[in-house]
């Protein structure tokens, strides 16, 4: 029952368990069983963040040594680095936490430092640096955005007010309020003459008959144009011809006498409004004032413009000002 | 309720049957020769077995991972999961229930047919408790053997797994690369651990076995009801006890 | 016949004093079956005790009793002034048993059966193990068997081999569980011859059960009936030729009649 081949094989069997265990331990502890194989650094950082027990240390990439502990002293977190025997580091190196990976493969990498500079000795503490992680730069990209968020807010303040002054957009939005009616009354209007221009109804006989109104028409048009692409110069213009308007007829007269056409200009411009008026009602004709698109467009395009001016404008003032001349004028 | 009492009692026994071995641990050293002997059945002759399995449990482990990881790029961690679930899970567990299929079954036939033909009974005329000469080297055997056991399983199974990650086309990572992910994320903490369930389970299976077996009434019939009866329990005991001692270790 | 005081050692031809047995009012159930009634008898030392009776009628159990492999339900059973049940009779008292199927151990060569008992108990060294054993097996005419496994054997050779292995352990009491059943008549004898032998050479207590008329009456120094559970006889071989009680005088002398063949009695 008890032969000695069957003691031998036991015992090798037991052997064998005995050695796997063994080589099983030393892959898996990194050789920890050679402590005198190597010495330690110490490096001290305010988070050792992924890196833990096993991880490698690297000098300019090369592999040399291993994390063997981390731990916590006092205020800050603790890495006892183990590092081969034949690296010798310079004791003014700096180590960081270099991550590797995305998922949590950091190593500690361990710069060559000056060649001049002793080495440093078992036990000592090295250097650190901290290097920014995936995290900070995620914190930092958060941080942006609220700063990014912060500005956009003051921005949509000036725009929208802060609730009691009035920014922007409410001043722009008490204009059209304030002069709603009068606005919609020329809407309508334009609208109406527009549609009866569509229709080709009525005739504006004598405006078109003479073609030198109507040159002085265009120009007129084009002058306006140029002012009103330099709003402010425009804008003064305007006050002033309003101003001036505003003082006596006499001095549009002096401005407007002389001619014939300047006297058909002068009656037209005096019967604009009731022209508008006689339009809105459907008395008046435009006649061959369809048939020229120059007119139309310029027009259009001095509203652009108008428009564009009036979005750098702060200031309602002026706009009134040129809804007074308009409304005047038409 | 019956049934209640029936655990209770197969409990109660086993417990007693092992603190009786236990008072005997002073003759093992005279009992060197049956010692070796069930070293040699236990360890020896399971160890083909064991190798096959885990071999092949290593092998599926790494394909399955392999299969579910490649969806979300993270096949490079077989090597890990493979060394990790072996070494923590599989490796010990397998090598119990080979122990209870192969060594527990056995035990049990063999001391359920010595009680029934009345050895058990001559052994106790002659003052020679079962318990010293029939339980106890067993339970030596099975302590210094299940360790080595289970070690060869997990490295049988790791290189298992490293063969399939290397060679399934899908798959396809060196095993440099298998073996260091294996290694980077592993300690000997978690082989350790193992060792210590195998040990933990093995003790347990052959404790039980050897108490069915020697509780074994009635005719020859009985033996083989005792052997499924002892199997059955130890596949039961492997699995309550996993859960408790890997807590216990964690 | 005078009954020695002490057992000489077979081996050694050391006396030690011999063991009797006393068996107070035992009664053995096994669930809701009484195997035992109320037996009370006692074994003198040095004699031969056969205890006979039918199959079933508790017998073997009572064996078991004397050696502490049951524990009585009432009464009690001394052995040596100990009680069975104690591992103090099984430590002070050397007994063996041979058990009615041999009870060998199966892994085991004859040789090493024989010696298992001296090697765990470690009474002698190797040699002198190996002495004691062919010593015995030569008591019983087993030489050429002793490197034999036991399922190489015949029945009347598992027996001697049993009787041999209760021989080597030098037992003050040794009790016989149907020493002579499944052998042929010769075989029977020799058996008988055996243990007439153990008791004259070396004055072993002994207990026997059987159901062998020829052995009861041949060696026995008392005899003891068990019927139905009780202890319905008890007296010499020679009160046994001529018993007062029918059920035991039918028990003894069975009349085979083919006319009125029994399982019909049993029907009316």
């Amino acid at each position: 029952m008890n032969n000695p081949q069957q003691t031998a094989r036991v015992g090798l069997f037991f052997l064998l368990g005995l050695a796997l265990t063994w080589v099983t331990f030393e892959t898996l502890s990194g050789g920890k069983v050679f402590k005198d194989k190597g010495y330690n650094l110490i490096a001290g950082f305010e988070s050792l963040k992924e890196l833990k027990e096993g991880d490698e240390v690297r000098m300019a990439g090369v592999k040399i040594g291993t994390v063997e502990k981390t731990r916590l002293a006092g205020r800050r977190a603790e890495a006892v680095l183990r590092i081969d025997n034949t690296i010798r580091i310079a004791s003014d190196a700096t180590a960081s936490i270099v991550m590797a990976g995305l998922i949590g493969t950091n190593y500690i990498g361990i710069d060559l430092g000056s060649e001049k500079a002793p080495p440093l000795q078992p036990g000592a503490e090295i250097h650190t640096r901290v290097t920014p992680d995936l995290n900070t730069i995620m914190t930092e990209i958060g941080s942006l955005g609220q700063k990014l968020e912060g500005a956009l807010s003051s921005f949509g303040t000036t725009l929208n007010g802060d609730g009691k002054g009035g920014g922007l957009f409410q001043k722009l939005d008490k204009l059209v309020s304030d002069n709603s009616e009068r606005v919609s009354t020329t809407m309508t209007n334009l609208q109406e003459i527009t549609g009866k221009l569509n229709r080709g109804e009525g005739t504006i006989g004598k405006l078109i008959n003479d073609p030198s109104l109507h040159d002085q028409l265009v120009a007129a048009i084009a002058e306006f144009k140029a002012t009103a692409s330099q709003a402010q110069a425009f804008v003064a213009d305007a006050q002033g011809i309003v101003a001036q308007v505003k003082s006596g007829k006499g001095t549009i007269g002096a401005l407007l006498y002389d001619d014939t056409a300047g006297n058909d200009l002068k009656a037209t411009v005096a019967n604009l409004r009731s022209v508008s008026d006689k339009l809105a009602k459907g008395e008046g004709t435009l006649g061959k004032l369809i048939n020229d698109d120059t007119l139309y467009n310029t027009a259009q395009g001095t509203l652009k413009k108008a428009d564009r001016a009036l979005d750098g404008m702060n200031d309602a003032g002026p706009i009134t000002a040129v809804g007074i001349v308009a409304n005047s004028l038409f | 309720m019956k049934q209640l009492t029936h655990i209770l009692e197969g409990f109660g026994s086993t417990l007693q049957l092992l603190l009786r071995s236990l008072s005997y641990i002073g003759t093992l050293p005279r009992q060197r020769g049956r010692f070796i002997e069930q070293c040699y059945l236990i360890g020896y002759t399971t160890l083909p077995i064991v190798a096959i399995l885990s071999f092949f449990i290593g092998s599926v482990l790494a394909l399955q991972a392999g299969y579910s990881m490649q969806n979300f790029g993270a096949k490079q961690f077989i090597g890990s999961l493979v060394g990790l679930s072996m070494a923590r899970e599989l490796g010990p567990v397998m090598v119990a229930i080979l122990l209870a299929g192969r060594v527990g079954s056995a035990i049990t036939a063999e001391l359920a047919s010595m009680k029934v033909y009345q050895e058990i009974d001559a052994l106790v005329t002659m003052n020679i408790p079962p318990a010293r000469i029939l339980v106890l080297p067993r339970l030596a055997a099975v302590l210094v053997m299940v360790p080595v056991l289970a070690i060869i399983a997990d490295l049988v199974g790791w290189f298992g797994g490293a063969i399939v990650t290397k060679y399934v086309s899908f798959i396809s990572i060196e095993p440099e690369a298998y073996f260091s992910v294996l290694r980077r994320y592993m300690k000997f903490k978690d082989v350790l651990n193992g060792l210590i369930k195998a040990e933990v389970f093995g003790f347990g299976v052959v404790l039980v076995c050897c108490n069915i077996g020697l509780n074994t009434r009635g005719g020859p019939r009985e033996i083989g009801a005792a052997v499924t009866r002892a199997v059955v329990v130890s596949l039961i005991l492997i699995l309550v006890l996993d859960y408790f001692v890997t807590k216990a270790l964690l | 016949m005078p009954t020695p005081s002490h057992t000489r050692n077979p081996f050694t031809s050391v006396e030690t004093p011999a063991v009797g047995v006393e068996i107070q009012g035992l009664s053995k159930n096994f669930g809701r079956l009484e195997v035992l009634k109320d037996v009370s008898f006692s074994i003198e030392p040095g004699e031969i005790f056969v205890m006979m009776g039918p199959s079933g009628s508790g017998k073997s159990v009572l064996l078991k009793h004397i050696v502490g492999l049951e524990t009585p339900t009432a009464g009690r059973v001394m052995v040596n002034g100990l009680d069975a049940t104690t591992e103090a009779a099984r430590e002070q008292v050397r007994m063996a048993m041979v058990f009615q199927a041999g009870a060998l151990f199966n892994s085991l060569t004859v040789y090493d059966n024989l010696a298992l008992y001296l090697r765990e108990h470690q009474v002698a060294d190797e040699n002198g193990i190996k002495e004691k054993v062919m010593r015995a097996l030569q008591i019983l005419s087993l030489e050429q068997t002793a490197q034999k496994f036991p399922s190489d054997l015949s029945g009347g050779m598992k027996k001697r081999v049993a009787i041999a292995r209760a021989l080597v352990m030098e037992p003050q009491l040794l009790l016989y569980d149907e020493p002579t059943s499944e052998l042929d008549p010769v075989m029977s004898a020799t058996i008988s011859e055996i243990i007439a032998l153990l008791r004259d050479e070396y004055h072993v207590t002994s207990l026997v059960v059987t159901h062998d008329r020829d052995l009861a009456l041949n060696i026995a120094d008392r005899v003891g009936i068990l019927m139905d559970s009780r202890l319905v006889f008890l007296g010499t071989p020679a009160e046994l030729r001529h018993p007062s009680n029918e059920k035991v005088n039918s028990f003894l002398n069975p009349k085979i009649d083919l006319k009125n063949p029994r399982y019909k009695k049993l029907e009316t």
